[in-house]
């Protein structure tokens, strides 16, 4: 059973991110594969930040860990990228770029999708 | 939440019929107090899928989701209880409310067990739910057709 996630909630400001998160390392650790698909404020969790708030756990230690679950399938959508005025180049993480136009493509190429 | 809703509404929107196979559901409820109509639409949509004749493998509450769980709240009585709505529903038709107990412990919700283990005065998880790990949402969702969450 594959499983796309999709996460929508900035990193900090609630527990949210953490765990839409926790969500992907669980479905991972029973070995459903799941790929991730950042959109909106999600994708500032990919932004490389230096320290935490203090009252939430670092979540980009908890993004970099994905590729230890193997989850390699993150997925990015454009236009929240421009949104942001961000690039590639500018997260953490090697990530593949999707317009929205084709988001529900993506979706219909797995099983489940849970979206946060 | 948009009118109010009794539970006598609630019961003669029970239709029993099965167009094509049964599926099996698990069912991802994160939504708290605050978001009423969407969980009250997890409620019916469960509901729904019981009484037409699908199984739902478990109901998972998550996030803000297990508030619903805690057998501490105390509703006005011209207003609608979900807690004592999953209770009955989880009854007729033996449903497994799982609750995650990592939420659950952080929004003081605790059984008998974690009580003992954390030295709490009291505990207060209401009865038929369960404190279950994460692994039970993708346990089940494994097992599952179909995979509806709602709240966020």
């Amino acid at each position: 059973m594959s499983c796309l996630i999709t996460l929508s909630h900035a990193p900090y400001g609630s527990q949210s991110a953490k765990e839409s998160l926790d969500v992907a390392l669980v479905l991972a650790a029973f070995e459903q594969q799941p790929a991730v698909l950042f959109v909106d404020e999600g994708i500032l969790q990919l932004l490389p930040t230096g320290q935490s708030p203090c009252s939430h756990k670092h979540i980009g230690k908890i993004i970099s860990a994905l590729e230890m679950y193997e989850i390699n399938d993150l997925w990015v959508e454009q236009e929240s990228l421009d949104q942001f005025g961000l690039m590639v180049d500018d997260l953490s993480q090697p990530v593949k770029v999707i317009n929205r136009a084709n988001v529900s493509q993506l979706c219909s190429q797995y099983d489940q999708h849970l979206v946060f | 939440m948009a009118g109010f809703l009794y539970m006598s509404d609630l019961n003669t929107l029970v239709s029993p019929s099965l167009n094509g196979p049964a599926l099996t559901y698990t069912i991802v409820v994160r939504c708290g107090a605050d978001q009423q109509s969407q969980a009250l639409s997890a409620f019916r949509f469960t509901q729904q899928v019981l009484s037409q004749g699908h199984q739902v493998l478990r109901v998972f509450f998550y996030q803000q989701g297990v508030l619903w769980s805690s057998g501490f709240r105390v509703i006005p009585q011209d207003e609608l209880n979900l807690t004592a709505l999953w209770q009955q529903l989880s009854l007729d038709y033996d449903v497994e409310l799982g609750v995650c107990i990592a939420a659950a412990l952080q929004s003081g919700i605790v059984d008998p067990q974690e009580s003992t283990r954390y030295e709490l005065e009291g505990q207060n998880l209401a009865s038929q739910f369960m404190l279950v790990g994460l692994g039970q949402l993708a346990a089940a969702s494994a097992e599952s057709d179909r995979l509806v969450s709602f709240g966020g």
